[in-house]
């Protein structure tokens, strides 16, 4: 079963993205920043490993950005594609996403068939791509 | 080590920076038949890319990138 | 989990955002050039804008777009706070709070809305705006470069390119870069820059002039640049722009057809790119959901490309990645995905990048009979890395990090119902006990109970702690709104007052908290209107111009005191003896002989009022009274100290936590009550002997001290007179009330129980008299007696 780290300091947002990731058919977990992300991280044994990370990027104490930079210092276990969630539709912050080691980015608020499709993907989960893809309106 | 000369060819492996053009670009006018051999180049600068375009050289073995490869024989 | 969970939660967290928003303004008034104060007032209505984003609450959304506009400029110094800004932000979260309660009560936002909240966000965009209203959709912004040229009518150099390839791609840009021919020298490497440009389609580099020939070889400087580069991209011209945003003026982009701007694009910003078009081609599977998925895959795909293309990456991203890859391989699932999913695991590390961009063309094999990749890549990856949490992440207080959970308050109440009931479920067992041993001659099983329930009292009790820690709220919570309070009235009347607040950290009962924000602003409104003088006054006083207000609270021993102090005109006991006898609320000879402390202490009598005109703020010129009552009702005090001419400070003295109460349980006109232990002296029966008569009073003697008696029937007005034993004794409950000690006649005693206290509520909460009801362990309901009250 797939699991997929929410990050977002918004607990609303949070709360939206699990329900339409957990929807999809994934397990969630989630954090309301960066620290506590890596902590949820740490606190996963190989078994239990996230699979995916949405992240959003601006939150207190270690943004988005902070926290999947540290991400990738980590052992390959813990290594997972990240996308991340911005307001911003500029460029500059979807390079950044880059920088950082992400592998996606997202403009919030993502519309739920876009961000399960973009997560399903990720995940390499077909049944759940073709589902949400149906959902995309062109 | 970026450049081995060899009797035929010279051969551009791994990473060949902007410093290797100057002796590429002497290497290959002394060549009766110049040759050049990709097929270990990883990346290359831009300067080398100039001297490969500017001189034409024979292409022994087309570099793993596909974009260098284009290039290299749209040219 | 269903929508109006979430909903809720929206609420919520709304609230949250208004509040801090609140507290905010009224912190950045103070200090407007704090960077971390306007930041965090940012980021409330940056969030809150978000939130609304998840629903279809557009007036809502409009305003908060709006004030984060006007924030953003704010905290970017592009425009000045001020009293005016304020004012109309604070009018805007008004309107917002409005909103969400709409929300709250029906799920939606009135029709009709949308007019009010063009006129809000109007009003704040005026502030920085003589243009009014900027769409609300989120508008991706280009990347502001002053040189940047693009094109519309067809360049020449278009032509390098593949009319097919453009025909495929009608949305793509192309880009010229023409590098300077000194860029070598700056270190630049125009090869590099142009083939790791984001969502590459195609890359054509020739020579500007001329490429020598024959005999200007040998001068021909190899150094000098001389490249023509021109691209096709499916990455939008921002990207591209800022891809190149070291050499504008070197480049220039074309775009085949002019690209609308988006109003709202919520997905990535790239446009689709077939993962591969032969297989785009060749899918005679006119299924839209798998077109749309394989062009969603080849744009992710192309992510990858550009992802793998920058410099010092790190091992974690190149690992993540290969999932990545894995994973968009997965979804496609095709015959060639297949293949490339088998082979990726062998791709070194170096070569992924390359291989990656050759799935994407995949166009003929570009590799001629070349002998296998060497399977010993030369650029090793980064060793995997040490499982060591570096340190910088930690939290920098070195503690560990706080957890908090945010529980509703339903929920708290339930366990709180749970708790009371299992303790009064475990008082039981006890008499169970007895009668096990009693009844059924069962002394083993007697002892075995009564073992037991000591267990279970212990952890009952410690339960009952655990939830009544949690159900402690700072009091904080309830100063909060006095800032904007104070704020506003002291406007109103042309007065300057600043209010400092003290240990709103320190912690009581949620039952305790509540009940208290009447009080206070009584207490505060009284302190504006009548404490505080107006700025001539007090600077002809010499005093400061602006008074101060302060509100400390800190906890002692079993006790939360609040003090309310202001350096105003206190009050004057001259004036309130004078008042106290024309109301006829005390004789003027027992006027006279009072202290100016315990003159002062007259504003307490019901029916007092120290001004003449019932000022409009304060209603009914609010009395002392009323605030002590109410204090009183949630077991606290109220101490009143002044000086005249120098101000004024109240003291409320509050229990801790309306923990489990210890009761004195009676009888009475047969009716069970419970008084509660710490008010009671003692218990004694008093021979109608003893007992003298004096007027309408009853008193005896005890422990060589005069007692007054009161029967207890007749202070609730129960038509029973007291009922003496056999011994012709009656049942004296002395307690203390006050600084005296009053003997309630009963007719029985009942023994202790320790019950927990509910605080009358609905219909009965203005019964005067009564601590609250107490469910007990016959399931009969005891009404738990407030002493001072009824005397």
């Amino acid at each position: 079963m797939n699991r997929i780290l929410v990050i977002d300091d918004a607990a609303t947002v949070r709360m939206y993205h699990r329900k339409i990731l957990g929807d999809a058919g994934w397990h969630t977990d989630e954090a309301s920043n960066g620290v506590e992300a890596l902590e949820r991280v740490h606190a996963q044994d190989d078994d239990t490993a996230f699979d995916l990370y949405v992240v959003d990027v601006n939150m207190p104490r270690m943004d988005g950005y902070s926290f999947v930079r540290e991400l990738r210092r980590l052992p390959a276990r813990h290594q997972a594609p990240v996308v991340m969630v911005s307001t911003e539709a500029k460029a500059p912050d979807a390079s950044a996403a880059f920088d950082a080691g992400s592998n996606g980015y997202l403009v919030k608020p993502a519309r739920p068939s876009g961000l399960v499709l973009t997560a399903a993907l990720l995940l390499g989960d077909r049944p759940a791509a073709l589902k949400a893809a149906a959902g995309v309106k062109p | 080590m970026a450049i081995r000369y060899l009797k035929k060819h010279a051969a551009l492996e791994g990473s060949v920076s902007v410093d290797d053009a100057e002796s590429l670009t002497q290497w290959l006018q002394r060549q009766p038949a110049p040759a050049v051999h990709l097929g270990k180049c990883e990346h290359l600068h831009g300067a080398v890319l100039q001297v490969l375009l500017a001189l034409r050289p024979k292409l022994v073995a087309a570099p793993a990138d596909p974009l260098l490869a284009a290039v290299l024989r749209g040219a | 989990m269903n929508q109006t969970e979430l909903l809720e939660q929206f609420v919520i967290e709304a609230r949250e955002c208004l509040e801090a928003i609140g507290a905010r303004l009224l912190d950045v008034e103070r200090d407007p050039t704090n960077q971390e104060l306007l930041n965090d007032l940012f980021r409330s209505v940056h969030t809150l804008k978000g939130n609304c984003g998840l629903f279809d609450f557009k007036p809502l959304e409009r305003v908060m777009h709006a004030g984060e506009d006007l924030l953003d400029r704010v905290r970017h110094r592009t425009l000045d706070y001020s009293g005016e800004l304020a004012d109309a932000l604070l009018d805007a979260m008004d309107y917002a709070a409005r909103l969400i309660d709409q929300i709250e009560r029906s799920g939606r936002i009135d029709d009709g809305a949308d007019a009010q909240s063009i006129v809000h966000a109007q009003a704040l965009r005026a502030l920085f705006d003589s243009v009014t209203a900027a769409p609300v959709a989120v508008v991706p912004a280009a990347a502001a470069a002053p040189a940047v040229a693009v094109s519309q009518a067809a360049p020449d150099w278009l032509a390098r390119l593949e009319a097919a390839l453009l025909a495929a791609h009608p949305a793509a840009t192309a880009v010229r870069y023409l590098p300077e021919e000194g860029c070598f020298f700056k270190g630049e490497d125009p090869w590099r820059l142009a083939s790791t440009a984001p969502g590459l389609l195609a890359l054509h580099v020739d020579g500007r002039q001329a490429w020598p020939e024959g005999d200007e070889r040998a001068a021909w400087d190899c150094y000098q640049c001389n490249l023509d580069i021109v691209l096709l991209s499916s990455a939008a011209c921002a990207a591209l722009e800022q891809h190149f945003r070291c050499v504008p003026e070197q480049v220039v982009y074309h775009q085949p057809q002019p690209q609308p701007q988006p109003e709202h694009q919520p997905e990535h910003q790239a446009l689709p790119l077939p993962l591969s078009t032969e297989a785009l081609d060749a899918d005679t599977d006119s299924d839209p959901a798998q077109a749309t998925l394989r062009q969603r895959a080849a744009q992710l795909w192309a992510d990858q490309c550009a992802l793998l293309a920058r410099s010092g990456l790190s091992a974690g991203t190149v690992q993540a990645t290969r999932k990545t890859l894995h994973g968009l391989l997965a979804a496609v699932d095709d015959a060639a995905s297949k293949v490339a999913s088998a082979e990726l695991d062998a791709v070194p590390d170096a070569r992924l990048l390359a291989w990656v961009r050759q799935q994407a063309l995949q166009d003929q094999s570009l590799l001629a009979d070349d002998p296998a990749a060497d399977p010993a890549a030369v650029l090793q990856p980064a060793d995997s890395m040490v499982s060591e949490l570096p340190q910088r992440f930690e939290d920098s207080s070195g503690g560990h990090p706080h957890k908090v959970l945010k529980v509703s308050q339903e929920k708290i109440d339930r366990l709180m119902e749970l708790i009371g009931e299992m303790v009064v479920a475990k008082n039981s067992l006890p008499y169970l006990a007895q009668r096990a041993e009693d009844v059924f001659q069962q002394r083993e099983l007697s002892r075995e109970i009564k073992a037991q329930y000591a267990v279970i009292n212990r952890i009952a009790e410690d339960m009952q702690h655990a939830v009544l820690q949690v159900r402690m709220l700072p009091v904080g919570a309830v100063f909060q709104r006095f800032g904007r309070l104070v704020r506003d009235i002291s406007r109103k009347l042309g007065k300057d007052v600043n209010l400092v607040i003290e240990g709103e950290d320190t912690e009581a009962d949620k039952n305790v908290i509540e009940p208290l924000s009447d009080p206070l602003i009584h207490i505060l409104r009284n302190s504006l209107d009548h404490g505080i003088e107006t700025p001539d006054v007090r600077r002809a006083a010499g005093k400061p111009a602006a008074g101060t207000i302060r509100i400390a609270a800190r906890q002692e021993s079993d006790r939360v005191l609040i003090e309310i102090s202001d350096d105003g005109a206190g009050v004057n006991p001259v004036r309130v003896r004078a008042k106290a006898v024309e109301r006829g609320l005390i004789p003027a000879d027992r006027a006279a002989l009072l202290s100016d402390d315990d003159a002062v202490q007259l504003v307490f009598l019901p029916g007092f009022s120290t001004v003449d005109t019932i000022s409009d703020l304060s209603g009914r010129g609010v009395g002392m009274d009323v605030v002590r009552t109410a204090i009183a009702r949630i077991n606290g005090g109220v101490d009143l100290r002044s000086v005249h001419g120098k101000g004024t400070t109240l003291t409320l003295s509050l229990p801790l936590s309306m923990a489990v109460t210890n009761v004195m349980i009676v009888e009475s006109a047969g009716r069970r009550l419970g008084v509660p232990m710490d008010l009671i002296v003692e218990t004694v029966r008093v021979h109608t002997d003893d007992i003298h008569h004096f007027k309408q009073v009853r008193t005896t003697v005890l422990r060589g001290r005069i007692v007054p008696l009161r029967a207890l029937n007749e202070l609730l007005a129960l038509d029973a007179e007291p009922l003496a034993n056999e011994q012709g004794e009656l049942a004296v409950l002395v307690v203390r009330i006050g600084n005296q000690n009053v003997g309630l006649l009963v007719d029985h005693f009942q023994g202790a129980s320790d019950i927990i206290l509910k605080p009358l509520e609905g219909v009965l909460a203005g019964l005067t008299g009564f601590a609250g009801t107490a469910l007990m362990g016959d399931g009969g309901v005891l009404m738990v007696l407030n002493p001072k009250e009824l005397l």
